[in-house]
């Protein structure tokens, strides 16, 4: 079974969420049969997740039986989900009771607040070892996916229990949405582990969420989330349960990740950094929590079961020294490859164990690597990966004008040649990406000017 | 300007809406995208303009337009 998932203590809290609600791991096999029983075969199914049992069932269940989930957030935008669905034509729904009736497909069953329908597309023809597909990118309407083996979940998922030394007796505050691939990471590490997660949909903001995390062993978030920890001022918090803090989903500033390495050797915890993207199952490098005082926003090393390189501006790949380049990983949670299409959905192994990462790093004497820049052109803001030519694309799909995307991980910048637009694109870009309009910014131009290789230069 | 203006122009200014927008019913489940960065950003602009540290739990609170105004009192913020 999926991550061994029935030779766990059967009677073990596997999961509790937000309603109070908890299952064991036997319930977790159990509904892994009964899914069975009413869909039998291998399809494609469309998973629109929340952060609570019923959508966590549907994914053990779907892995389990050999159904390939695309997983989305259930609040996805209209236009996006029905471009996805449009285009990869999903033979069944798992989604909470309350879209069943707006979708208008044929109920099989229901259970968890979560109903399992039948749209009445067609089986897709899927390649054999395809379990999983995720959105590189959650809001920008790109069809793009990420395409996983089952190899991948269960590498990634063994490699980070490994890192994080997890046990049994773990219960992890996962409140990374299901739909987001650290998310997913942390799942399915800690089910592996026979954990239990403490599995919440709820803000940073919200009573319940600081109830919660005062049972909880481990904490995993984004930069954002501990900007929110911090102005809470959570470091004054008595919480002694609370054993790891672990960051991914992007670079903390300085300032944020001293103050964590800080609080973690004063309070006897751990702070782990982490890196990963989507396109490697979540994880590649973590810093050790005896380094994180002493390599200020490094990302470490590669985790237990990966290895990491440099390739150097004269394509010379090296994997140790002092070097910079483009950072490599090769492991075997490097994924399939993408999907831009139903077809691809049949496509093998295209990246062969190896990713380019499009990040530039810089690795010191000690084998520790720093992320100083980007070869691919995204923006990371909350947590967000905001593709610039996406975005690019929308504005000019929508509103037929020039424009060129730029930007840090503070603020997306958007320049155009229409005055009276501006206030009119910040909204579309709010409305497409579900970034807060103070973090993007339009400016005025004559013109987007290009030098011959097209690429732009009024920067 | 007085105090009430000033948190009428953060609220304004936050959530993108004209001041005549702001009632008893605006909160955080009647206004669309009031999530996590909303709300902090509102608690952060206020205590910039203020001059207040708002403890923990009031941040949490700062869930309605009303409960602002509230927990401005109890920071001897009158308004």
């Amino acid at each position: 079974m999926f991550l061994d998932l029935d030779k766990k203590d059967k009677t073990a809290v596997a999961v509790i969420d937000d309603s109070g609600q908890s299952i064991t791991y036997g319930d977790i096999c159990d509904f892994s049969k009964k899914f069975h029983e009413y869909l039998p075969i291998r399809a494609l199914i469309f998973i629109l997740s929340e952060n609570r049992i019923g959508s966590l069932l549907g994914y053990t269940s779907a892995l389990s039986n050999r159904i390939v989930p695309l997983i989305l957030s259930a609040k996805t935008e209209k236009g996006l989900y029905e471009n996805l669905r449009d285009m990869y034509k999903p033979e069944y729904l798992w989604l909470p009771n309350e879209m069943v009736e707006d979708m208008g497909y044929e109920t099989i069953f229901s259970d968890f607040g979560y109903t399992l329908v039948k749209t009445g597309n067609p089986a897709a023809a899927m390649y054999e070892d395809l379990s999983l597909l995720l959105p590189t990118s959650g809001s920008t309407g790109s069809p793009k996916l990420v395409r996983h083996s089952y190899r991948n979940i269960e590498a990634n998922a063994f490699n980070v229990l490994r890192m994080f030394g997890l046990t049994p007796s773990e219960k992890a505050m996962a409140i990374l949405p299901m739909h987001y691939t650290m998310g997913l990471s942390v799942i399915a590490s800690h089910l592996l582990a026979g954990a239990t997660l403490l599995l919440s949909g709820r803000s940073l903001l919200d009573k319940g969420f600081w109830d919660m995390l005062k049972e909880a062993t481990s904490f995993t978030g984004v930069p954002y989330s501990y900007e929110i920890l911090m102005k809470m001022r959570f470091t004054r918090m008595d919480l002694p349960n609370l054993k790891i803090i672990t960051q991914g989903g992007g670079k903390l500033t300085e300032e944020m990740f001293q103050a964590l390495a800080k609080y973690a050797q004063e309070k006897g915890k751990q702070f782990i950094p982490t890196y990963g993207q989507s396109e490697c199952t979540a994880r590649m490098a973590y810093l050790p929590a005896e380094l994180a005082l002493t390599k200020t926003c490094s990302i470490g090393m590669a985790e237990p079961g990966g290895q990491l390189s440099i390739i150097d501006n004269d394509g010379n790949e090296t994997f140790e020294g002092v070097a910079q380049g483009e950072m490599v990983y090769r492991g075997e949670n490097v994924t399939l490859g993408y999907a831009y299409s139903i077809d691809d959905l049949q496509k093998g192994d295209e990246n062969h164990g190896v990713m380019h990462t499009g990040d530039l790093a810089k690795r010191d004497a000690d084998g520790c690597y720093y992320i100083v820049g980007r070869l691919k052109r995204f923006l990371k803001i909350f947590g967000l990966r905001i593709g610039l030519d996406e975005i690019e694309g929308l504005i000019k799909e929508r509103y037929d004008i020039d424009c060129y995307c730029k930007g840090d991980d503070e603020k997306l910048i958007v320049l155009i040649t229409k005055a009276d637009l501006s206030d009119e694109i910040i909204s579309f870009i709010e409305e497409k990406t579900h970034l807060f309009h103070k973090n993007i910014e339009v400016q005025i131009v004559d013109a987007i000017l290009r030098n011959e290789a097209g690429k732009v230069i009024n920067q | 300007m007085t105090n009430l203006e000033k948190l009428n122009n953060i609220f304004a200014e936050v959530f993108n809406v004209e001041v005549s927008a702001l009632n008893a019913d605006f909160d955080n489940k009647s206004v669309e995208g009031w999530d996590s960065v909303h709300q902090l950003s509102l608690t952060s602009a206020v205590e910039d303009e203020f001059d207040i540290m708002l403890d923990g739990e009031d941040i949490l609170g700062f869930t309605s337009y009303e409960n602002a105004k509230e927990i401005l009192k109890k920071y001897e913020i009158s308004l």
